[in-house]
């Protein structure tokens, strides 16, 4: 049909409002790229195919994006005198489940995202109603629609139609008021008159840069020329948003109105639509629009015959996101390479083919249509002072919500990201969100009160640019985010001016050393003085914003900055160059761990063994004991699977290694290499030990104790950390040269001078924290009550300690779980931990705790000891009070505080304390001349651990107070590396780099049945089992499943 | 390979301005590149300098002038991909495919290009194969995918 009147148009309203609400179930399913891209088209067949077989009378309907991308595919279903439903995430199996409902004349509620009890017809002011669910009272635990927090603060007049209407169906849109306002325009008023209301509006350009429209026209209606043009820039090259293809597939008419409108008031005879060649969908979508627009008299010769001709033309992009920009997408129109050329003269006055041209975003021509229809006081009281309307983002990246989100101007970020956007995925930390694409900035978590609108961005240093709005989280890298777009820009600069083309050239150049650990101090002021260049003297905009990311970064960010080009980290660990893979990166002694497990999938298990003693000492040890680090940034949880068990694999390699009977080759000394001295026989002592020792130096450790090994021979419980293990490590690192001397006290038996006396050219102090700490509360002395180190050591010894019936254990780390779970074996009836703060914030490894309740350790959170309550010189009882959380205090966990009067009495036979350690330094001599700090450690310099004295050093948990075997072993290997300096007379001070690459191992292949999410547990003694002995819990993996479990690995390695 | 169908693609755009990319554009649509023999024909039928015809074929990022595998692979590196780990799929799909972005494998089934955003941010990371898109994407899934395609079941 044609349309030449008003009569026409309301014709051709009835029919589209048919299609719209037949008389017969509607099953609609959208399918937009985000649709077909999560199997929308399946999902479409599958319905159709079961609406067949089950002979259920209903209409199949295809539709666009409603923006909730997140929830693909997304079905609507309307059932006559019903709500209208919404279904999320559908599934060919879902459609049959739901068609068999459907058939029986009801809705299936549990699979339901929303009801839709009304839909709002932005261009005619009205809504539409349906019916309640009265009908249905399937529905009634059904969320509204609007409701859902992502649609419930949003205002849709640019995707007014998408998702409600067929795209494809011209008809559809007029029912939902389309081309009425283009009727009215092209009949009622002047073309004058239609840039009075678009200027009296407030419309400013939605591609970013804000300009008012109306002023727009009206200049390229005042310029003289032959001919006048319009474009739509639909070359949506901002990564991050992809509005504008939502439109042209959702609702193409709504953009040819727009033009059309627009080429009426301006005086144009011909218009092009510039789409982006990545966006086949929204092309084809158009060109269909375009052709059935023709064939309705709405565009051509003598539009609704009003006189008025024009003609509009797709041209299509080719891959340059330049030509977004207008001058070079107006060459690129002409068949000319994509180049910018400077302004002015603008395109209003000198545009395609040298005449007068208007260019808008899609966005900007959408809005002409409601404005016409609804009155520019009605879209001027929408938005803030200076921007009005609505604007349209793109929520993506690290959010939950992702998905196309319609507010007025002025919302304040905050909103976006946390109440529509629903925050940040995994309960992780939100740290910045990117707006305008490559020519916009990063804003930080302290500017999320920021009101979102053209002004408001600019002053935070970025733009609003296009909508696209990329939500960061911690683990994203300001470095490399900066870098990205860099890259970006580089590539995408057309090469035509010098500051554009070689400076984002050299600008990347200087960011990639930052991010491959090559920074150097300088970089950033360096950085900083090619942007302003870059910026001030580009041609077009890509050069002149190009900078904006860096700026916003080193703005906000700097610290990230300086912590790669100093310390050579990354605390995203994103940049690859400087982590190499995030085990080994997170590994506090940098074990290969890639290497070592591809071995062991190999079936190499003696290679794996080496791979991990080459920067460990105790690599048998630590397969037992580990704090396992490296598996908590496991790429495999990134890929929907969990860690690979990398402590486990460790373990298997170092049981092989014990049974194979593998040693490390003895060293000779090397001549003319001194003598060093290590006090103390703990992990941080025998590493340096050790590693000084394959250096060629004569190390004697001098052990106060009987045995060696500090606290992993006698703190910790023989059921987790067997004493032959501990001897055969000592026994390894004896064989590479260190002389160990034990009951051999310094400070009493030797004084350090003695030390140094006796030839000993550098001491190092390792002497651990073994003095535990006291509970502060009155009675602490009484019988009954004992230090956990010291319960611990006894039982380690063999010694019997009499416990009695009811055991209290007070304290929540791993000193406190090992306590336990040895009462409970020595005899203790009932065990309990007493822990100030909850369970999940207790500082003892996840395995441990859950081990300890298996095996019946009960677990009091939020209790405090206030008391110790005594009857004949013995423990009695003890009284306590409950917590509850207070405040978050400086190390982010929320403070425990007592409840007043809730103090209750607990009877007990004895109380063990785990409430933290401190090194004992009671053995320096008065005179020692090393720095004391507040909490009773040695103060050296981090940087190196050397002491205030010359020649001394410390390291370990005399230092750092107590810590873990891992770190221990790391500190202990800094203070080897620090003592090698000094006595070569080389300057001591530490050079950070990066985490070097692991040695090759060819991966193995996998078929598609080994790609396992799951990790193989570690088979653990029964329960049952472990009671009344001090068997090893944790068994270790055999070989089958060691060699599965190495096959996960996703082998980040590689590149 | 014949090259008949140039002068049908260019006879539809006779007479219009500016149809150098569109002619461009279906030739590469039609044999996936732009052979040598084609560009020459075009710039003999407008009348136009090869090197002016050249220049356009270069200058855009959607043209290539070497034949193409029968897969196109596409691997979105858009902001929206980028930060949710888009990188390592194109590093999984180097690796496992032996060459490089920009490159055709040795037996021409596949060909493996990087592209900044291709629209889907919402569903990232997005890998498109042969037309076909793949939402949120990580190496794991794209192994299970290469499988797929070596078995012959796509």
């Amino acid at each position: 049909m044609r349309i030449g009147s008003l009569e026409d148009l309301q014709e051709a309203k009835k029919k589209g409002l048919k299609g719209l609400y037949p008389e017969v179930t509607k099953i609609s399913v959208g399918l937009a790229t985000c649709g077909l891209a999560t199997g929308a088209r399946e999902v479409y067949k599958a319905l159709a195919q079961e609406v067949e077989r089950q002979g259920l009378e209903a209409a199949m309907a295809r539709t666009g994006c409603l923006g909730l991308c997140q929830k693909e595919p997304l079905v609507d279903v309307l059932m006559p005198g019903k709500p209208r439903v919404l279904y999320a995430e559908m599934t060919p199996a879902k459609a049959t489940e739901l068609v068999a409902e459907l058939a029986q004349g009801r809705f299936r509620g549990d699979l339901a995202l929303a009801k839709m009890v009304r839909e709002e017809y932005v261009l005619e002011d009205r809504w539409h109603a349906y019916p309640l669910d009265g009908e249905a009272p399937e529905l009634e635990a059904v969320p509204f629609y609007q409701d859902l927090p992502f649609y419930a603060r949003q205002r849709k007049i640019v995707l007014r139609n998408c998702g409600f209407i067929d795209p494809e169906d011209i008809e559809q849109y007029i029912a939902r008021g389309g081309y009425f306002p283009l009727y009215k325009a092209l009949t009622e008023m002047k073309p004058e008159e239609v840039i009075e209301v678009i200027t009296k509006s407030g419309l400013r350009g939605r591609g970013g840069a804000g300009f008012p429209t109306g002023v727009k026209w009206r200049a390229t209606r005042q310029a003289k020329g032959e001919t006048k043009y319009v474009i739509c820039n639909a070359d949506e090259g901002d990564p991050g948003a992809y509005m504008d293809r939502s439109i042209l597939e959702g609702d193409p008419h709504s953009v040819i109105e727009g033009m059309i409108i627009g080429a009426y008031a301006i005086g144009a005879r011909e218009g092009y639509v510039y789409v982006r060649n990545e966006y086949p969908l929204a092309i084809k979508s158009l060109a269909h629009a375009l052709a059935q627009a023709e064939e309705y008299g709405l565009l051509g010769r003598d539009i609704v015959g009003s006189g008025f001709d024009l003609s509009i033309k797709i041209s299509r992009g080719a891959g340059a996101f330049v030509c977004g920009e207008e001058t070079a997408l107006i060459a690129s129109i002409e068949g000319r390479p994509g180049e910018p050329r400077p302004r002015p003269p603008y395109p209003a006055e000198v545009g395609l083919w040298g005449q007068p041209t208007n260019i808008n975003n899609v966005k900007t021509w959408v809005n002409v249509p409601a404005i016409i229809a609804r009155g520019p006081d009605w879209f001027a009281g929408i938005g803030t002072a200076k921007s009005k309307g609505t604007m349209v983002f793109s929520l993506v990246g690290k959010i939950n919500n992702t998905g196309l989100a319609e507010v007025p101007m002025g919302v304040p970020l905050k909103q976006l990201v946390f109440d529509i956007g629903g925050g940040v995925p995994q309960g992780k930390a939100f740290k910045a969100v990117q707006t305008g694409g490559p020519s916009g900035g990063c804003i930080p978590a302290s500017l999320l009160d920021l009101q979102v609108d053209y002004e408001q961005l600019t002053q935070a240093g970025s733009i609003m640019g296009s909508g696209g709005m990329v939500v960061m989280d911690e683990d994203t890298c300001m470095v490399d985010v900066a870098k990205f777009f860099l890259t970006f820009t580089k590539d995408e600069s057309c090469g035509k001016c010098t500051p554009c083309r070689e400076g984002t050239k050299r600008m990347l150049e200087i960011l990639t050393d930052i991010a491959e650990g090559r920074g150097e101090e300088g970089h950033i002021a360096l950085l900083e003085e090619l942007a302003s260049a870059v910026k001030d003297t580009s041609l077009c905009a890509l050069g002149g914003t190009a900078p904006n990311p860096v700026l916003t970064t080193l703005r906000y960010f700097r610290d990230e900055y300086e912590q790669h080009i100093r310390y050579k980290r990354c605390p995203a660990m994103v940049c690859k160059k400087i982590i190499f893979a995030p085990c080994k990166y997170n590994c506090p002694v940098k074990t290969d761990v890639p290497a070592f497990i591809a071995h062991i999938a190999r079936g190499k298990y003696r290679e794996a063994f080496e791979v991990i003693r080459a920067v460990n000492p105790f690599p048998i040890a630590c397969g037992y004991i580990c704090h396992h680090p490296c598996e908590d940034r496991c790429r495999s949880l990134e890929t929907g699977g969990e860690a690979l068990s990398i402590k486990g694999l460790k373990r298997f390699a170092g049981d092989h290694a014990l049974r194979a009977g593998i040693k490390p080759l003895a060293r000779p000394r090397m001549p003319g290499r001194e003598r060093v001295a290590v006090v103390g026989s703990g992990p941080a002592g025998l590493a340096a030990a050790y590693d000084l020792a394959n250096l060629g130096y004569e190390i004697t450790v001098f052990e106060a104790g009987p045995i060696m090994g500090g606290n992993l021979a006698w703190a910790i419980p023989e059921f987790r950390l067997p004493r032959r293990i501990m001897e055969a490590e000592i026994e390894s690192i004896k064989r590479a040269g260190v002389k160990i001397q034990t009951n051999t006290t310094v400070g009493r038996d030797l004084t350090l001078d003695d030390l140094f006396a006796r030839g000993y050219k550098a001491i190092l102090l390792a002497v651990g924290a073994h003095k535990s700490l006291k509970l502060n509360i009155p009675g602490e002395g009484t019988a009954g009550v004992m230090e956990a180190l010291e319960f611990l050591k006894m039982v380690k010894l063999g010694k019997a300690v009499p416990l009695g019936e009811r055991v209290a254990v007070i304290g929540g780390g791993n000193a406190a779980i090992d306590a336990a779970r040895t009462a409970l074996r020595v005899g203790g009836g009932k065990v309990s931990i007493l822990y100030r703060r909850t369970k999940a914030e207790m500082p003892a490894m996840k395995r441990e705790i859950e081990a300890g309740v298996e095996e019946g350790v009960e677990i009091r959170e939020l209790v405090s000891p206030t008391r110790i309550l005594s009857r004949d010189g013995r423990l009695a009882s003890l009284e306590c009070v409950s917590m509850e959380l207070g405040e978050f205090d400086e190390t982010g966990r929320r403070r425990p505080m007592p409840i007043p009067y809730s103090e209750f009495i607990m009877p007990l036979d004895s109380v063990i304390v785990a409430v933290g350690e401190e090194p004992d330094l009671s053995f320096l001599p008065r005179d020692h001349g090393l720095g004391i700090s507040r909490r009773n450690t040695i103060i050296v310099d981090p940087e190196t651990l050397a002491t205030g004295r010359p020649g001394i050093f410390a390291a370990g948990d005399a230092v750092t107070g107590p810590s873990t075997i891992a770190d221990s072993i790391a500190s202990g290997k800094l203070a080897a590396v620090s003592i090698h300096k000094h006595l070569r007379g080389q300057p001591v001070v530490r050079e950070y780099t990066v985490t070097g690459p692991s040695p090759y191992v060819e991966p193995i292949e996998r078929t598609e049945e080994e790609i396992e999410l799951v990790r193989y547990r570690m088979p653990c003694a029964p329960v049952e089992e472990r009671v009344g002995n001090f068997n090893v819990v944790e068994l270790g993996y055999s070989e089958e499943m060691a060699l599965k479990e190495a096959r996960r690995c996703l082998r980040c390695d590689l590149r | 390979m014949s090259l008949d169908r140039v002068g049908e693609i260019i006879e539809r755009y006779k007479g219009e301005r500016g149809g150098t990319v569109a002619i461009l554009q279906d030739i590469q649509e039609e044999y996936h590149y732009l052979p040598k023999e084609a560009l020459a024909q075009v710039a003999a039928e407008l009348g136009l300098p090869l090197s002016q015809i050249l220049r356009v074929a270069t200058f855009y990022k959607a043209f290539s002038l070497k034949p193409r595998g029968k897969y196109l692979i596409n691997v979105c590196l858009g902001t929206a991909c980028h930060v949710r780990g888009g990188e390592r799929n194109l590093e999984k799909l180097q690796r496992d495919l032996g060459i490089q972005a920009g490159e055709t494998t040795g037996d021409h089934r596949f060909t493996l290009e990087k592209v900044y955003c291709l629209g889907g941010c919402a569903l990232g990371p997005l890998v498109v194969i042969g037309g076909k898109y793949y939402s949120k994407m990580n190496p794991l899934k794209l192994e299970a995918v290469l499988k797929e395609y070596a078995l012959g079941h796509v």
